[in-house]
């Protein structure tokens, strides 16, 4: 991923209007988005759908970047309430297309996720999804914990109490696999 | 996964490459690129906040000014400093959370409902230290009264706010719902205490700090049906 501090002028050059500087966002930042969300147990096809959706509405909100202020949070706090939108609009509509079918299970979609990380997805596929959005964010996407927090809308404090919480969990889970195995 | 530790796993997947499909990005970068305009960013935060407050501010005072100022007329001086000096702090505070929370990527220190807790009880910590007689006079039927002044105040501030943030994107609608409401609810409550010449224990801290719940209540349930509904 680019420096933030190319990302801040990339993001005043777009607010401007300066279409090189969207097409350099929109490559330069999409691999970590769309791995943000294929982490989060979706399936490619979701994951395509979410980040489609997620950059058509940074552009509808672009206006609310602050110059200055570091791009990633901004960005992933509008990635995850897109998400959540995007499920929540799924559900209604598969809740009346199949009354009595179940919804897709989290395993199916993970089973569609690369080999490349299928480890890293089923290793987080057991913990809560505000622990699961900070560790990826901290450990994957490299964000430093101030960054997480603003992403997502809480203190930093928190942030540290989820990633702790977060390795307690990993840690059982891996001792507890190598024990039956 | 067998032997190894999470940060092995993480780190691996870390310096590990992802790669998307390069139609894909194609398809995205021309949709955006197509018909590309300037916008022009928001405000800073505090020129937002400011406006809310001064908003906020100026809905008490005409309803207060056209209802009547019969309320402020018994208070003294210590009453007067320690009402308006919370109100005006907890007005403060809620302008600043409303816009932050209207503003994706923004430093938060304290949630919607930390927000509204702590200024609930401020408010009412105050009310109780100041006022000290018990009577309750047509408890209800005066209650309901201000209750409805109070929130019908909101209201007109909530309006107006809007105004002020329809620019700004809301990435949890419920928790900004909460804070508009509670931003929305203390012209309400600055109006009541102008005005209402009730200053009986009870009255003050049920009836006027209940606004401020009952009109967060009200921000959270608008702000869902207005999110369910886009």
């Amino acid at each position: 991923m680019q420096p933030d501090i190319d990302l801040k002028a990339l993001m005043v050059r777009y607010q401007d209007g300066d279409p090189v500087a969207a097409a350099a966002l929109v490559h330069g930042l999409s691999g970590p988005l769309h791995r943000f969300f294929m982490l989060q147990t979706v399936s490619r096809r979701y994951a395509d759908d979410l980040l489609q959706e997620t950059w058509l509405r940074i552009h509808e909100v672009r206006h609310t970047y602050r110059r200055g202020e570091p791009v990633l949070p901004w960005l992933y706090a509008i990635a995850r309430h897109v998400r959540v939108d995007h499920y929540r609009k799924v559900r209604r509509v598969e809740t009346r297309e199949q009354q009595v079918e179940q919804l897709p299970e989290i395993a199916a979609a993970q089973a569609e996720a690369s080999d490349r990380d299928a480890d890293l997805a089923a290793l987080l596929s057991g913990l809560p999804e505000s622990q699961r959005d900070v560790i990826t964010m901290l450990k994957v996407l490299n964000m430093s914990i101030e960054e997480v927090a603003r992403a997502t809308s809480s203190s930093v404090g928190s942030v540290k109490q989820k990633a702790h919480r977060a390795y307690v969990t990993l840690r059982e889970r891996l001792a507890g696999t190598k024990v039956r195995s | 996964m067998n032997g190894r530790e999470p940060e092995e796993i993480l780190n691996r997947a870390a310096g590990a490459p992802h790669e998307v499909d390069p139609t894909l990005l194609a398809r995205i970068s021309d949709s955006l690129v197509s018909g590309l305009r300037p916008v022009r960013p928001r405000p800073p935060i505090w020129i937002l906040a400011s406006a809310l407050f001064a908003i906020t501010a100026a809905v008490a005072m005409a309803g207060g000014v056209a209802l009547g100022l019969k309320g402020i007329a018994k208070l003294d001086a210590l009453e007067i400093a320690s009402i308006f000096g919370v109100l005006g702090v907890f007005t403060w505070t809620s302008a600043l959370h409303c816009v932050t929370e209207m503003t994706p990527g923004s430093r938060r220190r304290l949630s919607s409902g930390a927000v509204l807790a702590a200024g609930s009880l401020l408010l009412a910590g105050v009310f109780a230290l100041l006022f000290h007689d018990y009577r309750t006079t047509r408890f209800v039927h005066q209650g309901l009264v201000c209750l409805t002044l109070g929130l019908a105040h909101g209201l007109a501030a909530g309006l107006a706010g809007w105004l002020v943030l329809r620019r700004g994107f809301a990435v949890n609608p419920t928790a900004a719902g909460v804070a508009a409401g509670t931003l929305a609810s203390l012209a309400g409550v600055g109006m009541l205490e102008l005005h209402c010449p009730n200053l009986e224990a009870l009255h003050v801290l049920v009836w006027h700090t209940a606004v401020v719940p009952v009109s967060a209540f009200a921000g959270a349930v608008l702000a869902r049906f207005a999110m369910r509904n886009r």
